[in-house]
């Protein structure tokens, strides 16, 4: 009932292009084909790129044209699996043993008096009559605490246990999470399952969108990498910027975008690049221009750069860099287009 | 669904995608039969129109940002003839083609077999040679080796300590992870342990287990001065690094990224990755162009601030920079990309080797910045002192 209100997967790669640039996300062909050929084949899409070309944003466009809801895990260092995956509500079973333990105090004399490793195997001892109805209630109480009512579900289950459509899920800066953790999405991205000891294993019951997204910190192990699709994300091109910091920045004087566009474009090309630590992503670019809109600007010029500039750069180095002189050579040829 | 498309198209097709795919085998790109049957599968869906056809392979057969360039120009290449394709596979690879070329042995295999083999040729040893060969290794002269500088070694003294330097231990300082694993020391409750407790004592939490952070080893940034002067300490300390630092000899997988720096700055880190000590240092040898050349230090670590300052990881990484101070770049060029540098790491240590001079003094102009800059500096010009080095970094650390 509910596939009824989500969208269909796009037929074609064009189909997919329109639907996103419906919600703002400007993609380019290639990575559309990525796109569509991980809807299709149901693997799970890695990100790589520079900070700031929309690896996150692909994700939250895409859990609104296929209309799923977006679930995030965002890695950090020192994630464990109790935070991706799942987690025993360790108090709430706590609690429930000792209920339990009060409502059937025969089980508490007798199992705590036997020898802890041989406990339940004495229960169970064949010969032992007068202990079975104790293994039973003792097995009840297990089966009861790890029901499924303690399990807290942490993104990963949270994804494979969306209801009908599926999920979108985003694995944030996967690189920031330390080697080992990777080995916890292994399954999850094989098979789209997850092992409980406790409970089994929990399928997916309708195949999430997964998106992995690195900076590159550090190489992600191959076994990660060869579950995943591989796209790598550059700076958008001079058009594309444009439509972006367009739709982005409704304010803008289209004369203002076009300026934004060139300039940021010109500095992220040779041999401008090469003074700056980092180029300034699309992100930069839009929030600049909405600066820009802020400050009035009709025109941009050296001093308006030299004042903004800390909205491009973010590293005192790369701020100190963006010379006077530069500033003009990077305006005059937007200068002369216009 | 996609057998049944399986007509006499597909089955061009498919020759030429595994064509393809051995060809990108062949420059260095992993694919692998899972992959090709992905990339088919692709180019199903996708259709045979260039641009797609193309994104759709990139997509699912590369995985690196590495290899992007080298799939798009073999692509190219491979789709428009694939004999172009052959032609530009053996210029990017000179060695891909050769091989009538005699396997290379890696020294420590043929130092393995040489012994067997003089002993096969030469004639019966005498009881004299016998007893000079044994005296080689007598605890005098090992002792002498200890103290001997590295530059001042006999080539079969070099190689002797290049031998002894790579079982000195380098326990590397830890600091305290985010990740826990259950401890004495710990600070948070292991539910899922006193969970597994109180199952055995009837329910009864009697016990409370604890979660204490791991300790792991710092991430560490090696840059190695590889000019004239520095060439002797500059392998010797390679090989040391590389086999201290081991996994296997530190017990957990420690970050190193490793530089060599003359007039400009190499990535040695890949060759690092090799586990095999000879074949890291041929790798290395191989990958540095700039090797006796001269000494730009401050070029080289603005390369580093520019193209790699991704791998000085959250602040804390131990950046050890062996070098000379011999500098012939401008000074303050030198002096600000070493402080940069200091900001961005967590301690900036110098090894040294001058320090085998007594009174030795940092007056030259790059020495004066390096010695102003770094947390501190450690003596390295031989083995005695590379047994200290763990001491002397646990020192500085403490700071």
């Amino acid at each position: 009932m509910n596939s009824l209100n989500a969208a269909p997967v796009p037929a074609s790669i064009d189909a997919l292009v329109q639907a996103l640039q419906s919600v703002g996300y400007f993609a380019d062909r290639r990575l559309a084909t990525a796109v569509f050929l991980a809807l299709k084949l149901q693997r799970p899409l890695l990100l790589e790129g520079e900070p700031g070309v929309g690896k996150t944003a692909l994700a939250k466009a895409l859990s609104e044209v296929l209309s799923r809801s977006l679930i995030r895990l965002q890695c950090y260092d020192g994630l464990e699996q109790r935070e991706a995956l799942y987690e025993w509500n360790y108090a709430a079973q706590l609690l429930h043993m000792r209920a339990a333990e009060m409502l059937t105090p025969t089980l508490r004399t007798d199992v705590s008096s036997l020898p802890p490793e041989g406990a339940l195997a004495a229960l169970e001892r064949p010969g032992g009559g007068s202990v079975a109805p104790m293994a039973t209630a003792a097995r009840d109480i297990e089966a009861e605490v790890y029901q499924d009512r303690y399990l807290i579900r942490r993104p990963l289950l949270q994804a494979l246990q969306a209801p009908a459509p599926g999920a979108v899920l985003l694995i944030d800066e996967v690189d920031r999470a330390d080697e080992p953790f990777e080995a916890f999405l292994l399954e999850y991205l094989g098979e789209y399952q997850v092992s409980i000891p406790e409970i089994g294993t929990v399928r997916a019951t309708a195949t999430p969108v997964t998106l992995l997204t690195s900076n590159r910190t550090r190489d992600l192990h191959d076994a990660v990498k060869r579950r995943c699709l591989y796209h790598w994300l550059d700076y958008p091109e001079r058009a594309r910027e444009l439509a972006i910091v367009r739709a982005q920045v409704p304010g803008a004087s289209e004369a203002l975008a076009v300026q934004v566009a060139e300039f940021v474009g010109r500095l992220r090309s040779q041999p401008f690049a090469n003074a700056f630590q980092r180029a300034p992503g699309i992100a930069e670019s839009v929030e600049w221009a909405k600066a820009l809109v802020a400050l009035d600007t009709i025109v941009v010029d050296p001093e308006v750069v030299s004042d903004t500039a800390g909205i491009l750069f973010k590293q005192r180095e790369d701020v100190a860099a963006l010379t006077r002189d530069m500033a003009v050579q990077l305006l005059q040829p937007a200068d002369a287009d216009a | 669904m996609f057998s049944q498309l399986g007509d006499a198209r597909t089955g061009k097709l498919a020759d030429n995608l595994s064509g393809f795919g051995r060809t990108l085998r062949r420059a260095g790109v992993r694919v692998d039969a899972a992959r090709m049957a992905l990339a088919q599968q692709a180019v199903m869906l996708v259709g045979l129109q260039r641009e797609d056809f193309g994104a759709a392979l990139e997509a699912v057969l590369v995985s690196r940002e590495q290899d992007r360039m080298v799939f798009r120009e073999l692509f190219d290449a491979y789709f428009r003839n694939p004999n172009v394709a052959q032609k530009l596979l053996a210029q990017m690879l000179p060695s891909a083609e050769s091989k009538a070329e005699p396997v290379k042995r890696r020294p420590r295999v043929s130092e393995a077999l040489a012994p067997v083999r003089a002993a096969r040729n030469a004639p019966p040893a005498r009881e004299e040679d016998k007893i000079e060969f044994d005296a080689a290794m007598t605890a005098s002269d090992l002792q002498r080796l200890r103290q001997a500088d590295f530059n001042q070694l006999s080539a079969s003294e070099y190689i002797l300590v290049e031998r002894l330097a790579r079982d000195v231990p380098l326990p590397l300082p830890r600091f305290a992870a985010r990740r826990t694993r259950p401890g004495v020391r710990g600070s948070r409750p292991h539910w899922p342990g006193a969970m597994h407790h109180a199952a055995r004592s009837g329910g009864e939490v009697l016990h409370i287990p604890l979660l204490q952070r791991r300790q792991q080893p710092l991430p560490l940034l090696v840059l190695v001065d590889v000019s004239g002067s520095m060439e002797r300490y500059a392998r010797l300390l390679l090989a040391f690094l590389h086999a201290a630092t081991a996994p296997r000899h530190t017990g957990a997988a420690v970050r190193r990224d490793m530089f060599a720096f003359g007039t400009g700055l190499t990535d040695l880190t890949p060759a690092f990755r090799l586990a095999d000590t000879d074949a890291m240092l041929e790798t290395a040898s191989h990958a540095i162009t700039d090797f006796a050349g001269g000494t730009r230090m401050g070029d080289s670590l603005g390369q580093l601030r520019l193209q790699h300052a991704r791998r000085l990881v959250g602040r804390r990484t131990l950046v050890l920079l062996i070098s000379d101070g011999l500098d012939t770049g401008a000074p303050e060029v030198l002096e600000r990309e070493l402080a940069w540098l200091r900001r961005h790491c967590g301690r900036l240590l110098w090894l040294n080797p001058l320090l085998r001079y007594e009174g030795y003094a940092p007056t030259a102009r790059g020495a004066s910045a390096l010695h102003r800059q770094a947390h501190g500096m450690v003596a390295v010009h031989n083995l005695s002192h590379l047994k200290d080095l763990a001491a002397s970094l646990a020192s500085v650390l403490r700071q």
